[in-house]
């Protein structure tokens, strides 16, 4: 393989060649949005859905905006607290955008935003039953993330850290468990990255792709950070796929020693 | 003031005494553009679009008309 062509992936029965989603929230205006998605080279973007008021007319200039890019569009459920409200909201998504794509939110803590791994899964569960190719953002807990595997998810999605964070992978170990322990399964780091370094870290565990929104968007140029998420990615990746050296206790000289000049012996 | 006929319900959680019958008829008589990217729920239950010509509004109804905003 040509050492420059980036590995491919699929997910929901879709090639990607980028490993990087974003979100589209919380730029500084629809331009820099849109120069941030082009900088990083995404294919799939995530919007959220919010009420309509009748005054604000038929025209939606952000969803024409985002339609126009051509993207993938992985709509959220951001915001449900029950799995009743996300399951509702994905069916209304589904009609919408006419993707069976679903990032199932639940919400169990308004404080942290940590997902309900109970109405999660439950969520996932009907869901996926319903035809919904499930992208389910939960924590890096483990059991949970085999029960959404169960549920038949075509996509977990851990925090690396509580949404707009930017604190980076908080407990890699957990990270790295979930990698070891779900092979097969697509898993995307998704909420609480901060620099390009975390998303290289977490790729280098072998994530399959992140999911990022307020590290970029919020970035004092978010068209740079943008830029700087999708080299990290990809590098993150390489080193995924170039098996890194293992860790050693001391030091061991990369220069030959044999040879060595001013050693004589005596 | 309001007549018999009219139906009290929570339009996005406003709300609305209204004669529309169906939940069409609603939308348009509160001056939605119905070829907008929008999706309709009543009592938290999803009403596919086919359906919202036929869907007769009760009264309590909760309905909720969504669209496309950004996202994380």
């Amino acid at each position: 393989m040509n050492p420059l062509t980036y590995s491919k992936w699929t997910v929901a029965g879709v090639e990607l060649g980028s490993r990087l989603l974003l979100g589209t929230a919380l730029y500084p205006s629809l331009q820099v949005l849109g120069d941030a998605v082009h900088a990083s080279g995404t294919e799939v973007l995530t919007v959220g859905l919010r009420r309509l008021q009748p005054e604000q007319g038929g025209g939606n200039s952000f969803w024409q905006r985002i339609s126009a890019m051509g993207k993938h569009i992985l709509p959220n459920t951001a915001g449900c607290h029950s799995a009743q409200e996300a399951i509702t909201l994905a069916h209304m998504a589904r009609e919408i955008f006419n993707t069976p794509w679903i990032k199932l939110e639940v919400v169990g803590d308004d404080y942290s935003l940590q997902p309900d791994p109970f109405g999660t899964v439950e969520a996932a569960t009907v869901l996926a039953r319903d035809g919904f190719q499930v992208f389910a953002y939960t924590t890096d807990d483990l059991v949970v993330a085999l029960r959404l595997r169960d549920a038949g998810c075509a996509a977990i999605m851990p925090w690396a850290a509580p949404i707009g964070t930017g604190r980076g992978p908080v407990n890699p170990s957990a990270l790295a468990s979930l990698r070891q322990r779900l092979p097969d399964v697509v898993l995307v780091v998704d909420a609480g990255l901060g620099k390009p370094s975390h998303a290289a870290q977490v790729m280098e565990l072998g994530f399959d792709a992140v999911l990022l929104n307020t590290a970029v968007a919020q970035a004092g140029d978010p068209v740079r950070m943008a830029h700087g998420f999708g080299l990290a990615v990809r590098a993150g990746r390489a080193a995924f796929e170039a098996v890194p050296i293992a860790e050693r206790a001391s030091a061991q000289a990369s220069t030959p020693t044999v040879g060595t000049p001013f050693w004589h012996g005596a | 003031m309001k007549t018999l006929d009219l139906l009290d319900v929570s339009l996005n959680g406003r709300p609305v005494a209204t004669a529309a019958p169906t939940l069409r008829a609603l939308l348009e008589q509160q001056g939605y553009d119905l070829a907008a990217a929008m999706a309709c729920a009543i009592n938290r239950q999803f009403v596919p679009r086919p359906q919202w010509p036929q869907r007769a509004l009760q009264p309590g109804d909760q309905i909720d008309v969504i669209t496309p905003i950004t996202g994380g």
